[in-house]
Formats: C-alpha cells, sequence, structure tokens
C-alpha cells in the first residue's frame, strides 16, 4: 500500500462515523446507507489525489458524500429523500461542525447497551439487527406499532441519558 | 398545536411520520442551525446504534414486508471504475478499506443471509443453471506405491463445461451434458427415482434417487449441484462464510435489486471445494452465481461456475426420464 494510500485510510478512518450518520440521516433504509457509504468510500480513495490538504477532510469527505448521495439516488431513478436540497445542505454543515469530543461520546454506547436486557434488548435488536421497522416488529412481539415505536423512542433515550451518566463520571475522575 | 420536535425526530428514525410530520420537521431543521445540529446528533445515535447491534449489510432472517416493497435499483460500479488497471488496484484497496472501516461484517450475519437465501431459493420457481469449468487441476499426486482407489478405475466423467443443469424443489433436477463425443448425456432424478439417460444403451432407472451421483459434481462432499438446498445447507456447517464485496463481474439483476456477494471458505479438515461464492440479490436472495473453487470431481479438482439463466416454471412431468429420450427406447431398473 502506497503512503497515499496510508493516508486516505488514516483520514477516512476518523472521518467515516460522521460521513455514516450524514448519510444515515438523508437516507434511512441501512441497506441504502450501506451501498451508498461504499460508494463514497471508492469515490474518496479515488478522489483523495485532488484532496487539498490544507482544508478539512470532513467537509471535504461530507461534498464527496453529497454528490453519492444524488447519484445513487438517480441511477436508481427514484427520489428517497425526504428532505429537501436545503435540509440536506444545512445537515452537511451541521456534521461539519460536530466537535471531537461530541464525537467520542458516543464511545460509551457499547457499555450502555451491554446493560440492555430482556425485551428492550430484543427490540433493539430487530429494529437494528434485523431493520425492522415498528409495525414488523409489532407482529413479531405482539405488540401494537405505536407502543413499539414509543417503547423504541425510551429505549433510545435511556441509552443517551447512560452516555451522559458515563461522561460525567469520566469528567468527575479526569 | 406544533408537533414535538424530539417526537418527530424519533419518528423520522423510524419510518413512521406521515408527509406532513415530514415537512414540520424539515422547516424545524431549517429554521436554526442549532435544530439541524440536534437532528444531526439523533441521526449519529441512529447510526451508532446499527453499527454498533447490527452488521454493515443487512440480513434478515425472513422476508420482510419493507423487502417487498423496495422498489428502485442497485449500485453497480460505473464501468470506467474497472476498466484500468488502476482502478483495478484501487478497487481492491476499496474493498480491503471498506471490510475493515464497516464493522467487520461477522460470520454470524453472514450465516444468517445465507438461511435467507435458503429460504428465498427453496420457495423460488425451477431454474436453469449453465455450468462453466473454469479450471481443471491435474489429480493430487498420492504416490505410486498406494493402490489406485475405486473412483481413479472408473471411466472418465462426462465433460461438464457447458452443461446445463434444471433444478426444482425437492431433489429434482436434469443435467444435461454431452459425451467427449459430442453426444447427449442427461441424468436426473424427478425425487422419487434417478435415472440416466445416454445416447447409447438402455435407459439406466433407480429407486435411490441418489444412484447416478456419482457422476454429479460435488456429490463426493454432500454439496451437490442438482440440490441448492443441501449444497447451501452443507455450508453452515463445514464452511466460514462471510460478506464479500463484489467482483468485476456485472450481474443482471432484477428492477429494485442490487447484486450481493457472500464467500464461504472451507474449514480445515472438511471436504469439498475449497472456497465458495455466491452471488445474489439482496432483496429477494435469488442466486445469481455460484463459483465453487478447487471442487472435488472425481479424481480430478475443478473451478467451476454455475450462472442462472433461466427462471421459468418448466413442464410438470420435466424431471421425469421420458422427457428426455423416445419411448421406445428400453429402460433398466437399477437398484
Amino acid at each position: 500500500m502506497d503512503q497515499n494510500s496510508q493516508q486516505a485510510i488514516r483520514y477516512w478512518t476518523l472521518a467515516q462515523p460522521v460521513v455514516s450518520a450524514y448519510v444515515t440521516s438523508v437516507i434511512r433504509d441501512f441497506r441504502d446507507r450501506d451501498d451508498v457509504l461504499q460508494s463514497i468510500a471508492v469515490a474518496i480513495l479515488e478522489s483523495f489525489p485532488s484532496y487539498d490538504v490544507s482544508r478539512p477532510f470532513v467537509g471535504w469527505a461530507l461534498g464527496i458524500a453529497r454528490n453519492q448521495i444524488g447519484s445513487y439516488l438517480r441511477e436508481r431513478r427514484r427520489n428517497r429523500l425526504v428532505f429537501d436540497g436545503e435540509t440536506v445542505d444545512l445537515l452537511a454543515t451541521a456534521f461539519e461542525e460536530i466537535e471531537t469530543d461530541e464525537l467520542r461520546s458516543l464511545d460509551h454506547l457499547q457499555e450502555c447497551l451491554d446493560k440492555l436486557e430482556g425485551r428492550a434488548r430484543q427490540l433493539c435488536e430487530l429494529r437494528y439487527q434485523n431493520d425492522l421497522k415498528p409495525a414488523a416488529i409489532a407482529g413479531l412481539m405482539s405488540m401494537t406499532p405505536n407502543t413499539v415505536a414509543k417503547s423504541l423512542q425510551r429505549i433510545r433515550e435511556q441509552l443517551r441519558q447512560c452516555i451522559e451518566r458515563r461522561l460525567s463520571i469520566k469528567g468527575v475522575r479526569s | 398545536m406544533n408537533p414535538d420536535p424530539h417526537e418527530l425526530i424519533e419518528g423520522y428514525f423510524d419510518e413512521i411520520l406521515t408527509p406532513e410530520q415530514l415537512a414540520s420537521l424539515s422547516d424545524w431543521i431549517k429554521s436554526s442551525s442549532e435544530n439541524a445540529r440536534v437532528f444531526a446528533n439523533a441521526a449519529r445515535l441512529h447510526d451508532r446504534l446499527r453499527n454498533a447491534m447490527g452488521e454493515s449489510v443487512l440480513v434478515q432472517d425472513e422476508p420482510s414486508p419493507k423487502a417487498s416493497v423496495r422498489s428502485q435499483g442497485g449500485l453497480f460500479f460505473p464501468a470506467s471504475v474497472w476498466s484500468t488497471a488502476a482502478s483495478i488496484a484501487v478497487v481492491c484497496f476499496g474493498v480491503g478499506l471498506l471490510w475493515f472501516l464497516f464493522g467487520q461484517a461477522n460470520a454470524s450475519a453472514a450465516i444468517r443471509e445465507l438461511n435467507r437465501i435458503i429460504v428465498q431459493n427453496t420457495l423460488s420457481k425451477d431454474r436453469t443453471y449453465e455450468i462453466v469449468v473454469e479450471e481443471i487441476y491435474p489429480p493430487i499426486d498420492r504416490g505410486a506405491n498406494r493402490p489406485p482407489t475405486l473412483e481413479s478405475q472408473r471411466p472418465p466423467k462426462p465433460p461438464l463445461d457447458g452443461a446445463i443443469v434444471h433444478v426444482r424443489e425437492g431433489n429434482q433436477f436434469v443435467l444435461i451434458r454431452k459425451t467427449s463425443e459430442g453426444l447427449p448425456f442427461v441424468t436426473g432424478s424427478n425425487g422419487k427415482q434417478s435415472w440416466a439417460a445416454n445416447a447409447r444403451g438402455p435407459v439406466k432407472v433407480s429407486s435411490n434417487i441418489h444412484h447416478f451421483d456419482r457422476d454429479l459434481p460435488g456429490h463426493e462432499t454432500s454439496i451437490p449441484l442438482t440440490n441448492l438446498h443441501e449444497g447451501l445447507g452443507r455450508l453452515r456447517q463445514a464452511y466460514q462464510v462471510q460478506f464479500s464485496t463484489l467482483g468485476p463481474e456485472e450481474y443482471e439483476v432484477s428492477e429494485g435489486e442490487t447484486a450481493r456477494m457472500l464467500v464461504a471458505v472451507k474449514k480445515p479438515k472438511e471436504r469439498g471445494p475449497q472456497r465458495v461464492e455466491i452471488a445474489y440479490e439482496s432483496i429477494s436472495g435469488r442466486i445469481l452465481h455460484m463459483r465453487f473453487v478447487q471442487m472435488p470431481y472425481g479424481p480430478d479438482r475443478l473451478d467451476l461456475r454455475l450462472s442462472l439463466v433461466n427462471e421459468n416454471d418448466l413442464p410438470r412431468d420435466f424431471f421425469e426420464h421420458t422427457s428426455h429420450h423416445s419411448l421406445d427406447r428400453n429402460v433398466e431398473t437399477e437398484n
């Protein structure tokens, strides 16, 4: 692997969580997200020689992501973006401005997830492992779609609180 | 009353919002950069949850309602990407990078995907595959002093290259090959009887459905090409199954589909081809092609590829031997 490629990997490793979240924010289908991320990674590798190192890599990568999202949808002759161009651009800016500390906060997610048990864990697995929507989960869990949606909302809120607790404990210790 | 933005954000990621609610959310995001930041943070959690709980490649144990309503096409890398050596290098590098970065799609997820493919292909219509032999490896030299095996003493098997195999659920198949003299040699099973119809001599029929398996690639290692269900099931036990990135081949996929690839690598001490590649449609699970690397076939080992050429229901009696020879032929029954 040449030096250029090694550098591309280093930059992309750091930027990928932000780019991935950006793609998820506008393309909710995880399959589509994975396909788009794949094409973004390839586009970044191909375009890396033209990257101006004096500019932030995340912003550059988000620009490529924006184009790839557009191409992806055009190739499929569909419009599954629910947000208009202005919103999508605003979101790109918002993702670009996320601070490094904020990015690291989700490093605690796994510890919090490990604490999930029983039905909460099951719901999370069905939603995020099997990519099922509330209506499909409801059929499997003998719940109503609305209850599933509310439960998922509660679980995510619990996870956020758990992450914040861990961050504050870490803050006190350091 | 204005809807609660947090409720809208949560609903957005679970795809339960109405068009009006989506418009409200979009307006709310646009109304301030702080709102956009709040939304971005919610997206990060949702995205990270997917990565932490799931895989980089979606897997489903059963066909889901969502799968059936996906309506648009799949992604292929542009042809230009593959057209030059430099691009190939980039893509190869990309494959490694994707593997590294996208969360190490693990074996259990790949196995679930394989299960889904098995189910989907079991339920499907009759299928016709073309077999192409890509490589023939010479027999492994086991030493001059070793006694010849029964296999090595048998007459050569009919060539497989260019053979056509039709398969139907329930151990039914018809494999059409040509002998080295160019004469048709058809082997098959209707699920209750197996049969072999050579151009010369009597048609042979057996109540043992595996009686004529000797000439079928993969039968020695329980990965028969004529029974996909059984063969794929064997992969679960004897192989490490992983997701893989597609190679440079182009696949004809159905509208709204994307091609995906599973690769199964034989575990140590297990028998069978060294590696099996399965290219399939991501939603339907329809197998587009399978490639078997170093598949044992008598004393030889072959690299061979099965490509789907047709997927239509064949006539009901197609898997009966009588559909493949003239009715005046002698029929002999073997045990």
